[in-house]
């Protein structure tokens, strides 16, 4: 059965520029940084891509943002999905608002699958696919892996880690979780939230990149999808991180464990 | 009303450690607002964790039911939206472990909530509460606020200390409206990880030895399995060829940012700390007092690692 | 539309910003393949570099599958033969990107570039369908033969030979060649030989032939990881299907191929310079003396200005060429007949300016590895730290594709040529250059004008230019072109004069756009990059002057040069701290 398959793609910060709060606190000090597609949501679209090839069907990418995340977009589609979605909305989005637009692009698209990285490395939030599952009411399987190293044969022969059944009705996926890796049976449709072992993103080709200039990048304003836009979750101000403290001498193995244990709380 | 509700966390009717950092923090968040807190905790033959946890001082609602055999968000999800209805919560909260990261976000959906994730510190004035929580893997902390009438957290377990047994605690159970034929989530297994030691650069704690070792990393090792931790070392113990290549930490070696870093009998040469100075706490045990480990190291003994790490072990067993 | 400029009139007319094509110019899809070319050396490239090395086998020829897999040996070829056939600028970025892979660099360079491009703009339709595929894929590998044991810098010089068979089907090549890049697993070989010892001509080889023979691999002092060898033809039957071009020819080719050979060449190195330079400041952030980072001394934060300087003239002057070849190959209609052959002559028109790449932007590359050993003390010479790689590599950007000298002979060689051929107005210019050295001007500056000092500069610097080239050929005339010393020294002035000029438009083009601070560090680059060149320049041009006169002549000169070459550098040392406290904060080349 082809599958369709909505994936997520966000537009942010590069994770090897240097990140750091302004002075007053505004916001981050953005002069030399570049910005890329989230790492997780490449390893979504990857996943989706494998899935295609596999089962056929269709990749749409969605992102949703500034003008700017259009090339984030072009990324994607590059590396091969087939069409996408640019939600525009130039002020603050939060999960709850992420959410929502997504549940509204799910009504009009109607995937099988919709995929999302478990978390966009600049708000670190890991919670906008559990929000879109339970507004839709599909299961969930957040943190999706699997248990072939990347160094695989499976992950050299770029098979997908989700396995979807014939018919396209059930999927498996391999989850990482505190005790282990767990396996869960979801039915579909239902969201899929990625993890970093789940696979190796390809990086998009050349003949990838100049076909992507051709394909079909749909510009949907988010005033019109009926979602109210005022986000709750606010950023308040930004600060610097703790930085280490002077080392102080213990004077025996008992002072350091309790140290440890009651003071750093590492053991 | 201004209630807290926590969410605990519980394998076979073992309470995970995590849970009572979220009390504390759940705690914390009841003192500013005067507001109860109470508990919820979810499985099926989970009432020992529910004894546990309320041995905490805590009122605690145990829904058991085999529909909550295992941790599915699916399944749990609602249990807790009507948990915090029953509570006449404002405010839910649990461990930023995987099942809190899973379910909070799905449960806050229920109840109308804005999520703040990972969260390390309470801050704010008075009756307004902030949030602290990283963003950009760390190198930012956020103060949010939470502009919704129910509000909901994780919070990283290692930043709250976990409550203490308190009386006070009673376990009350709750009715389970799940149906198990209308979940389309299945639990498949379970694979536990294996006891192995964890990779050099995954792991939370790292123990490691240099030249102060004289090629004997036996007592080093035996700590690491006891912390379920890597064992590392500086170039000179690789060099002396006492331990493999890859357990080389350093410039031209492996770098690492565990939670805990154990470096003894290490001197604290440049190439070794460019590959350790991010870990969150390091400890040096070194001989020589004067040894440049101890300006980058959070806690420094001076002392015969042959003797000090055996009485680390042992004073770790005692607990 | 860019004005059309010929080669080297840049020494005689002047440009405005809108004239130049910078990297700021890139399209989305430029950025995406620069990024796909970064991924792919950081994740193919890098972790095997060490296997690479040490030559494992099976390894470089699989690693140019995968880069034919991602698209980056389809750049030049055209679309017809799976070929992408994008503009230079594409080429040359996507050459610089590479240029951090270390010695699979240069594989890359040879396949991609001198393996594949003769066959490209000189092969048939019979040739192209049986090879070219193959090679966009990197199914094939290419190598390209030109050099032989007698024959290095005096390329045309060589004694391969090729004898037609009786039956009129092949031709028998004899011969043996030298420091073949890619030798040991090239499939393909762009072969020049002469037919009846006199007639030189390209073949492609395959390495299959018969009598082709693949010697050892050579020890080398850097880019140990890419494959150099001798390859021996004895008797080896080439089809005569497989003559490139045609015969007598091959030396069209040979140089043809060799200018885009140096443009690329100029791109891969500023690649490669800026991998060095990133780790260069990393170290200085992380070494502490005497109690703080030596990032905080003085004496590391000019090398790193002065290095970061020299890397922002770099990728101006190489893009800013590509601009103007592009421009000039885009008015050649497609579809044309004889496209290649005009494609070729618009390529060739900026000789002069792919020899002046090649050799700034290798010594740029020297420069930046020599002082990242030194950054690193004595690490720099620990082959633990890649500084000690980083230098050894370098050493032979000053040696293929033509040795600097020969790239720096051509530079004034080439300009005198079409001088006499009437193609540039230099004689007029040199007089006009002789009056003004006569009547001295008395602009004033305006510094509230944003690079005025520049400006100011830039005018004087072209007539110096002209009044020492005017009083070199009044000097010798025709015999100038035996005076390498003179023609050396008038290199190293046209040479400045294109690095200083590019870098300033690029920065008069870009400021407008940039933020407040940003501009400030182009700024700040712009005048620590003038100043040290306009140095070099002036010194070049002293030299030229004692060489080529005496008396009063030599006293007018010399004033002259004084005159045109003064530069007001007020604030260079706040630019140089700028400069470094931009790319320590970034730990890596800012710009
Ligand atoms: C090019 C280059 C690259 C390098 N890269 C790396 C790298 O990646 N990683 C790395 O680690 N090093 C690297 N080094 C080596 C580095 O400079 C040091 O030499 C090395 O880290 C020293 O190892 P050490 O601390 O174990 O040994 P030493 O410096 O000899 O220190 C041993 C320490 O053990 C203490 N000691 C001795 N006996 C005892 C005992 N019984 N109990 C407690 N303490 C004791 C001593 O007081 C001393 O401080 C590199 C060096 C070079 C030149
Ligand atoms: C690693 C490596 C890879 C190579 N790859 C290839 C390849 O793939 N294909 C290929 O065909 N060749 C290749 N070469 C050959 C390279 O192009 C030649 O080495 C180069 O052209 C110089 O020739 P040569 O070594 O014979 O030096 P020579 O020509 O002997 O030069 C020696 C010195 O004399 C100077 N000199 C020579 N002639 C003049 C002159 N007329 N005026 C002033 N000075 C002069 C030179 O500048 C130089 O300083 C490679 C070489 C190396 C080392
Ligand atoms: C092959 C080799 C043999 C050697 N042999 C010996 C030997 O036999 N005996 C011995 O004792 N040592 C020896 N050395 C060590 C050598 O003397 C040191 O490497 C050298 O003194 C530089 O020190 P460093 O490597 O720590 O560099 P660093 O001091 O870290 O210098 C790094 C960079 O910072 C600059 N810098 C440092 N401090 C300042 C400052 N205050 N102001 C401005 N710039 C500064 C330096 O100029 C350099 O560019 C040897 C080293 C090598 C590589």
């Amino acid at each position: 059965m082809p599958l369709k398959l909505l994936v997520t793609v966000k537009r942010v910060e590069d994770p090897e520029s240097r990140i750091k709060a302004k002075p007053d606190g505004s916001g981050i000090v953005t002069d030399g940084v570049n910005y890329k597609m989230n790492p997780f949501d490449e390893i979504a679209v990857e996943e989706a891509l494998r899935l295609k090839e596999k089962h056929g069907g269709e990749v749409v990418v969605a992102s949703l943002g500034g003008a700017a995340a259009m090339t984030e977009l072009r990324a994607a589609l590059a590396m091969g999905a087939d069409r996408g979605l640019l939600v525009r909305h130039d002020g603050a989005l939060d999960p709850g608002i992420v959410s929502a637009l997504l549940q509204a692009l799910v009504a009009a698209e109607r995937p099988d699958l919709v995929m999302l990285g478990k978390q966009a490395i600049d708000d670190d939030q890991n919670q906008a696919g559990q929000m879109l599952a339970a507004r839709l009411g599909w299961p969930q399987a957040t943190f999706a892996s699997k248990k072939e190293s990347l160094e695989s044969e499976a992950e050299q022969k770029k098979q997908p880690g989700v396995a979807v059944a014939a018919d396209g009705k059930r999927a498996l996926v391999v989850r990482e979780v505190d005790g282990g890796v767990e396996t869960l049976e979801v039915a579909l449709p239902a969201v899929v939230t990625v993890d970093l072992r789940l696979n190796k993103p390809r990086f998009a080709s050349l003949p990838g990149i100049m076909k992507a200039k051709k394909k079909e990048v749909r510009e949907i304003p988010a005033a019109s999808l009926g979602v109210e836009l005022a986000p709750s979750v606010v950023v308040r101000r930004l600060l610097d991180p703790p930085r280490r403290q002077a080392g102080v001498k213990v004077a025996d193995v008992a002072e350091l464990w309790t140290r440890l244990h009651a003071e750093a709380k590492v053991l | 009303m201004s209630n807290v509700l926590v969410i605990a966390e519980q394998s076979r009717g073992t309470l995970r450690k995590a849970t009572l950092s979220a009390l504390t923090a759940a705690r914390e968040v009841a003192r500013r607002t005067g507001g109860g807190v109470s508990a919820l905790v979810l499985g099926s033959g989970a009432g020992a964790a529910a004894e546990e946890l309320a041995a905490h001082g805590v009122p605690v609602r145990l829904a058991d039911a085999p529909v909550l055999a295992h941790p599915l968000a699916e399944a749990h999800a609602p249990v807790v939206a009507e948990a915090a209805r029953a509570a006449g919560a404002s405010w839910v909260v649990t461990a930023a472990t995987s099942y809190g990261k899973d379910l909070l976000p799905r449960a806050a959906v229920a109840l109308g909530a804005a999520v703040a994730t990972e969260v390390l510190a309470i801050a704010g004035d008075g009756g307004e509460i902030l949030l602290r929580r990283p963003m950009w893997a760390g190198n930012v902390i956020a103060e949010v606020e939470l502009r919704t009438a129910v509000k909901a957290f994780s919070v990283r377990p290692t930043e709250f200390a976990p409550a203490a047994r308190a009386p006070g605690g009673s376990v009350t159970p709750m009715a389970v409206a799940v149906d198990a034929a209308s979940l389309g989530t299945r639990f498949v297994e379970l694979q536990e990880v294996k006891s192995e030691r964890p990779e050099l650069t995954d792991a939370r704690v790292v123990v490691a030895g240099g030249r102060g070792t004289k090629g004997d990393f036996g007592p080093l090792s035996a700590l690491a399995d006891d912390l379920g931790a890597a064992v590392g070392a500086s170039r000179a113990a690789v060099d002396a060829g006492w331990v493999p290549n890859d357990w080389q930490v350093g410039q031209t070696g492996k770098v690492v940012a565990p939670d805990l870093y154990v470096a003894a009998g290490i001197s604290g040469a440049i190439q070794h700390v460019a590959g350790m100075k991010g870990a969150k706490v390091i400890v040096a045990i070194n001989k020589d007092a004067d040894a440049p480990i101890f300006q980058i190291a959070d806690y420094g003994l001076v002392a015969d690692l042959f003797q000090a790490v055996p009485a680390l072990r042992e004073r770790l067993k005692a607990g | 539309m860019a004005r059309l400029f010929k080669g080297a009139e840049y020494l005689i007319t002047e440009a405005t910003k809108d004239d130049v094509f910078t990297p700021e110019d890139f399209s989305e899809e430029q950025r995406q393949i620069a990024h796909t070319a970064d991924q792919f050396v950081q994740e193919e490239v890098t972790p095997v570099l060490d296997r690479l090395e040490h030559q494992e086998p099976g390894l470089a020829a699989a690693l140019m599958r995968k880069a034919g897999e991602a698209g980056l040996l389809m750049i030049d070829a055209p679309e017809a033969y799976g070929g992408l056939a994008l503009d230079k600028a594409t080429s040359m970025l996507a050459a610089e990107r590479m240029g951090a892979a270390g010695a699979f660099s240069v594989s890359y360079a040879a396949h991609s570039g001198i393996g594949t491009l003769p066959l490209v703009y000189y092969g048939t339709e019979a040739q192209k369908d049986r090879y070219l595929g193959k090679l966009v894929t990197g199914e094939w590998s290419a190598a390209y033969c030109l050099t032989e044991p007698e024959a290095g810098s005096d390329a045309l010089g060589g004694k391969t030979t090729a004898t037609l068979t009786p039956d009129g089907k092949h031709y028998l090549l004899d011969g043996t060649k030298q420091f073949i890049t890619n030798g040991s697993f090239a499939d393909l070989f762009t072969v020049f030989a002469r037919v009846d010892k006199k007639h030189f001509t390209a073949f492609l080889v395959e390495r299959t032939t018969p009598g082709l023979t693949v010697g050892p691999e050579e020890k080398k002092l850097g880019i140990k990881g890419s494959s150099t060898t001798p390859v021996v033809f004895e008797g080896a039957k080439v089809p005569v299907e497989n003559v490139l071009g045609e015969i007598g020819k091959g030396h069209k080719i040979a140089f043809n191929v060799l200018n885009v050979g140096r443009f690329k060449l100029g791109a891969a190195v500023t690649g490669a310079a800026k991998l060095a330079f990133k780790t260069g400041v990393a170290y200085a952030n992380a070494r502490k003396q005497f109690g703080v980072p030596i990032a905080r001394f003085g004496a590391i934060q000019e090398k790193v200005a002065d290095l970061t300087a020299g890397l922002f003239a770099a990728e101006s002057l190489v893009y800013r060429l590509a601009g103007l070849i592009d421009d000039r190959l885009a008015t050649i209609p497609k579809d044309a007949a004889g496209y290649y052959e005009a494609y070729q002559q618009g390529i060739e028109e900026y000789a002069i300016e792919c020899a002046i790449a090649k050799v700034f932007c290798s010594e740029v590359l020297a420069d930046v590895v020599d002082e990242v050993v030194q950054i690193h003390g004595g690490y720099g010479f620990i082959q633990e730290y890649p500084a000690e790689k980083y230098y050894r590599d370098e050493r032979i950007n000053r040696i293929f594709e033509g040795t600097n000298e020969i790239n720096r002979l051509l530079v004034p060689g080439t300009i005198l040529r079409r001088a006499m051929k009437g193609e540039l107005p230099l004689q007029r210019e040199a007089m006009k250059a002789m009056e003004a050295l006569m009547t001295p001007s008395l602009d004033e500056l305006d510094p509230s004008q944003p690079f005025a000092a520049e400006r100011a500069v830039l005018g004087g610097l072209k007539k110096t230019f002209l009044v020492v080239a005017g009083a070199a050929v009044q000097r010798y005339m025709d015999a100038l072109k035996d005076e390498q010393e003179v023609l050396l020294a008038l290199a190293d002035v046209a040479i400045q004069v294109f690095a200083i000029e590019s870098a300033l438009l690029r920065a008069e083009k870009i400021s407008p756009r940039l933020p407040e601070s940003r501009r400030a560090d182009v700024a700040a680059a712009v005048k620590v990059h003038t100043f040290s060149a306009v140095e070099k320049l002036a010194a070049a041009a002293r030299r030229a002057a004692f060489y080529v006169a005496e008396g009063d002549t030599l006293t007018v000169l010399l004033g002259g040069i004084r005159r045109f070459t003064k530069y007001d550098a007020s604030g260079l040392l706040a630019a140089k701290r700028r400069l470094a406290a931009a790319a320590l904060e970034g730990e890596r080349y800012p710009l």
